[in-house]
């Protein structure tokens, strides 16, 4: 029995090693939304605020909430990306991104800023995972959430590309622009991933380095695209040929 | 002259900075709200706060290029500072004094009136 735990215990320390650079990552990512929801709630607790204050805060703990819980899932599901079947189906982008929109709505609108979808001229389809694409998108648009400025509009872009043999989701924010030390640091660490990418500051760019994961197990890419005032995250998949036959 | 004093408080996650400011409001101070480093070198040149709250890792330039930056001046060089950080743990007030800090706070462990009894002893 003691040698049984001791494999156990050395492969959860294996394991653990690993996976370090993930699990500080995540526990960074992890602290400022615990610490906001804690304020929130202690606020609460202390009383004294009038009941619009109550319904609004009330709100932003279940948002933040929301999105914390969005980043443990895909770190959970990104741990079993290798053991887990997933499968690969001819995808709607538009379909899906509109659905995305609508998810995150709410949270958008509580932060004073919007969310739209630039549509593509004509129908096109992709080949993904449904769960995984899903969780790409969420990523970087809570992503561009975080670093647009206020009153201004996320947009999600959906185009082909290489003879329409591939397709390109972008999801376009209107932040800082990202400084020349930052971006060469960026596309290094796109191109070469191993590690969480540190995608702007205060970010340990855990998200980034999950999506990476997603898109490479669907044979596709993630990128980022440096604007003057911002930047666009992207996944390249290939297009379903499901079209064409029509 | 009025009594009340102004604090600007720099903080890139705005549901966090509103939750700052409601809590010095209802202690009676006037608050300013600015999201990254550069609004608020605006919101300074148009009128001196009496204390700056401050988190470290803004988007765009972090806290310690706004440090910098107001040190460059002799009036913003003497304008007190709290940082109010995750990072805490891996700052020291020895080797930020120097840069206005006064006080670090640590966001995961405060109580909302941490700030204010720490702008009391300041601004004493």
């Amino acid at each position: 029995m003691d040698v049984v735990r001791g494999k156990q215990k050395k492969v959860f320390n294996d394991s653990l090693g690993n996976n370090l650079p993930s699990l500080v990552a995540a526990a960074h990512e992890l602290k400022s939304p615990l610490a906001l929801v804690r304020q929130l709630s202690l606020t609460l607790e202390g009383g004294d605020i009038s009941l619009s204050d109550q319904k609004k805060i009330l709100r932003q703990i279940s948002l933040t909430s929301e999105r914390a819980l969005r980043l443990t899932n895909d770190l959970t599901r990104s741990a079993r990306l290798a053991d887990a079947m997933f499968v690969m189906e001819p995808i709607n982008p538009q379909q899906l991104c509109e659905d995305i929109v609508y998810e995150l709505a709410p949270l958008f609108s509580a932060s004073d800023k919007n969310m739209r979808l630039k549509s593509h001229k004509h129908p096109l389809l992709l080949v993904a995972n449904r769960d995984l694409l899903r969780r790409i998108i969420m990523s970087f648009s809570d992503n561009a959430l975080h670093y647009t400025g206020s009153d201004s509009a996320v947009e999600i872009q959906i185009k082909a590309f290489n003879s329409g043999k591939m397709i390109r989701l972008g999801v376009r924010d209107y932040g800082p622009a990202l400084s020349s030390d930052m971006w060469r640091s960026l596309k290094g660490k796109l191109s070469n991933s191993n590690m969480p990418i540190n995608a702007r500051p205060q970010s340990s760019g855990l998200g980034l380095y999950i999506a990476s994961q997603f898109a490479s197990a669907m044979n596709g890419n993630i990128g980022v695209i440096r604007h003057r005032d911002g930047a666009t995250f992207y996944v390249d998949l290939q297009a379903s040929k499901q079209l064409s036959l029509l | 002259m009025s009594d009340i004093k102004s604090i600007l408080i720099v903080e890139d996650d705005k549901w966090l900075a509103e939750q700052y400011a409601r809590v010095l409001s209802t202690a009676g101070y006037k608050t300013i709200v600015r999201l990254n480093a550069i609004d608020a070198m605006h919101a300074i040149d148009d009128k001196l706060p009496d204390a700056i709250i401050l988190d470290v890792l803004l988007t765009g330039s972090t806290a310690f290029t706004l440090l910098h930056e107001l040190q460059s001046y002799s009036d913003t060089g003497l304008i007190p500072i709290i940082l109010c950080t995750s990072l805490a743990g891996d700052l020291s007030i020895n080797d930020l004094g120097s840069y206005g800090v006064k006080q670090i706070i640590d966001k995961t462990t405060m109580i909302p009136d941490d700030l204010t009894t720490a702008l009391r002893r300041i601004l004493l």
